[in-house]
């Protein structure tokens, strides 16, 4: 039998917040075999992914009032760390710093928010944080993100519609393929 | 890793698919098959699986490697099981068509011929679904597009297997009652899980992304959507099940086949709201090239869902069935994949030449990489030629149809002409073409790190 740590986030999503650091924090903090109960106002179907990727897997169930309890049960060789593209750093899953830069890319046409992403992130320096809006999942960005030594957190806001994503440079600025 | 890279064979797809539908032009403008043979000759049959399977499977199935990743927002189960499929796939539709001319005593009988084809073919498309499919096991829970695809996945299996146990009957090695009933009955099964269910199901889930992607559309996943998808399953469904029970147990699937009609018909009014929902809530005003063209063709879409109405009405399907699959062919399915490649191909050579230096360097926005004003003649000329085709298919004229397909084989190699330049970089300004840290992409073959 698994023992769940719960973690709540329907305060957070309700007052308009992001709950997806506090979240990984919480899977960074389980104890092998533990899992991870989690309580949301929407089912987090992104968030699925991302901790499918990482060996857990889930059970939904929804609660009253669209609310939703989800189960995650890490599978064998799961591990807490973050998203796989990250490259390992010393504060993984740690507390990232303020954006240091917003863009608002929602009424661009592809693959031009990804254009001005890229671009922007030639600017900054390491370790400084760029927030973006997105209609869509960036999923052509997330590799290339990688390959340039970036980190990157991801998630649809609780809209369903707009997509926010936070991009650390990398202290490997410059590399390419 | 989460996200979607490039699939590395899906221009090797496109390539072999595009090189099917101008050989299947040609072969009408010579007047091999119908309308010159019956619908039913072996003639029309090589003409038919070109269209079917060279042209638009290939063509479905290279986009797919792409755009299934993209959908589900992981990688692709495998990105080197698709050449091997496409070998397989290409080997089996040789020895196929090589049976019809064995068939229609245009070649002397080479033994075993329609069982390489049933093996070759039957493998080779086993082989396309098991990475899409594993690509899509992976990321569960699936969203709507990729359930629509899903369920065209299952159509295809069912196609296949129709098509093998005709192909063995052929072949002269079925010999149970019930194959040979399904063999007798069972070809508008073949043809609805084909063109309807794999191909036209299929580009009705993806065409609800790629629209929504390119006009800035709001992504549509409410009930409508989601009864599209239900009662499209449903009717496929129907069609693969109940309709070879039907054929065993009744000895024809007609009343399956008008249950399951009527069911589509309701499936089609829900994608056709979508569709006009997704047109007109387009954030972007002026649309591409490739948005018009694929509205002209889901315009053809219904034309043919009405013709499909009218000759179930007037009892006239015998007569015309032969027009609507064309119509259905050539004005939706090919209309839809040539305005999509034309989009697709120029997306992926970008990314491909330019991704690892976006940011880095002035590179060239996609649409550089076309020339809209030269290629949009092509499409019109193409649309018009179709719909003149079909039109004769109707009035029964066979030889200004054959002038129609001279047209339609002119405007397709015209839009292949323009793919290979966009392929090339030809129509990007020589100083930003290729800027430093770039390489030519290659006509038939992407470059992916493994």
């Amino acid at each position: 039998m698994t023992e769940f740590v719960e973690l709540d986030v329907r305060p957070v999503l309700r007052a308009g917040g992001e709950p997806f650091s506090q979240i990984m924090g919480a899977v960074q903090g389980l104890a092998p075999g533990q899992g991870l109960r989690l309580f949301a106002t929407f089912k987090p179907t992104p968030l699925l992914r991302v901790l499918g990727s990482q060996g857990f897997t889930h059970e939904a169930r929804e609660l009253a009032g669209g609310e939703w309890q989800v189960d995650f049960t890490p599978s064998a060789g799961a591990t807490g760390n973050t998203i796989e593209a990250a490259p390992a750093t010393s504060d993984e899953g740690g507390t990232w710093p303020a954006p240091a830069r917003e863009m608002d890319n929602r009424d661009l046409d592809p693959p031009e928010p990804m254009v001005r992403i890229l671009a922007a992130t030639e600017t900054m320096t390491s370790g400084e944080v760029l927030a973006a809006l997105l209609c869509r999942e960036p999923v052509f960005l997330f590799p290339e993100l990688a390959k340039r030594g970036h980190c990157w957190r991801g998630a649809f806001e609780p809209d369903g519609k707009t997509y926010r994503v936070l991009i650390r440079i990398g202290t490997t600025q410059g590399v390419t393929a | 890793m989460l996200g979607a890279t490039l699939s590395r064979w899906t221009l090797a797809y496109f390539g072999a698919g595009v090189i099917f539908l101008l050989t299947a032009e040609a072969l009408m403008v010579l007047g091999v098959g119908y309308p010159a043979s019956a619908l039913r000759a072996p003639q029309t049959l090589l003409l038919v699986h070109c269209v079917t399977i060279g042209w638009l499977s290939l063509l479905m199935c290279g986009a797919l490697f792409q755009f299934v990743p993209v959908l589900v927002a992981g990688p692709l189960y495998s990105n080197a099981l698709p050449f091997p499929a496409l070998l397989l796939i290409l080997a089996g539709l040789l020895a196929l068509l090589a049976s019809f001319l064995q068939l229609a005593g245009l070649m002397p009988m080479i033994p075993h011929c329609f069982l390489a084809a049933s093996v070759l073919l039957g493998s080779g498309f086993a082989l396309a679904i098991w990475t899409l499919g594993r690509t899509l096991a992976a990321a569960w829970p699936l969203n709507l597009p990729a359930q629509f695809v899903t369920v065209g996945l299952c159509s295809v299996a069912a196609t296949v297997a129709f098509g093998i146990i005709f192909t063995l009957g052929y072949g002269g090695y079925t010999h149970t009652l019930f194959l040979r009933a399904l063999q007798a009955h069972g070809l508008p099964l073949h043809v609805l899980a084909g063109l309807g269910g794999w191909l036209t199901f299929t580009a009705m889930g993806v065409s609800h992304r790629l629209l929504a992607m390119f006009m800035l559309s709001p992504e549509l996943d409410g009930a409508p959507t989601r009864w599209t998808l239900r009662l499209g399953t449903l009717a496929l469904a129907i069609v693969i099940i109940a309709g070879p029970v039907a054929i065993a147990a009744r000895g024809n699937p007609d009343l399956a086949l008008l249950i399951a009609g009527l069911i589509s018909l309701a499936c089609l009014a829900l994608y056709a709201r979508d569709v006009v929902q997704l047109y007109r809530k387009r954030v972007r005003r002026v649309i591409e090239l490739n948005s018009r063209m694929a509205g002209i063709a889901l315009a053809h879409l219904a034309a043919a869902t009405l013709l499909t109405i009218a000759l179930a009405a007037l009892g006239l399907f015998g007569r015309y069935g032969g027009a609507l699959v064309f119509l259905v062919c050539f004005g939706w399915l090919s209309g839809l994949g040539l305005a999509k490649l034309y989009k697709i191909v120029a997306f992926v050579t970008w990314l491909e030449c330019y991704g690892p230096v976006l940011g880095k360097t002035p590179t060239p926005r996609v649409q550089d990489l076309v020339l809209e004003s030269r290629a949009i003649k092509w499409f019109w000329l193409y649309f018009i030629a179709v719909d003149v085709a079909t039109l004769c298919l109707l009035l029964e004229a066979p030889l200004v149809f054959r002038a129609a397909a001279a047209a339609m084989l002119l405007a397709s190699a015209g839009i292949a002409l323009e793919l290979v330049r966009t392929r090339r970089l030809v129509n990007v300004k020589a100083a930003l073409r290729l800027p430093a840290g770039t390489r030519q992409p290659r006509l038939l073959f992407t470059f992916v790190a493994s």
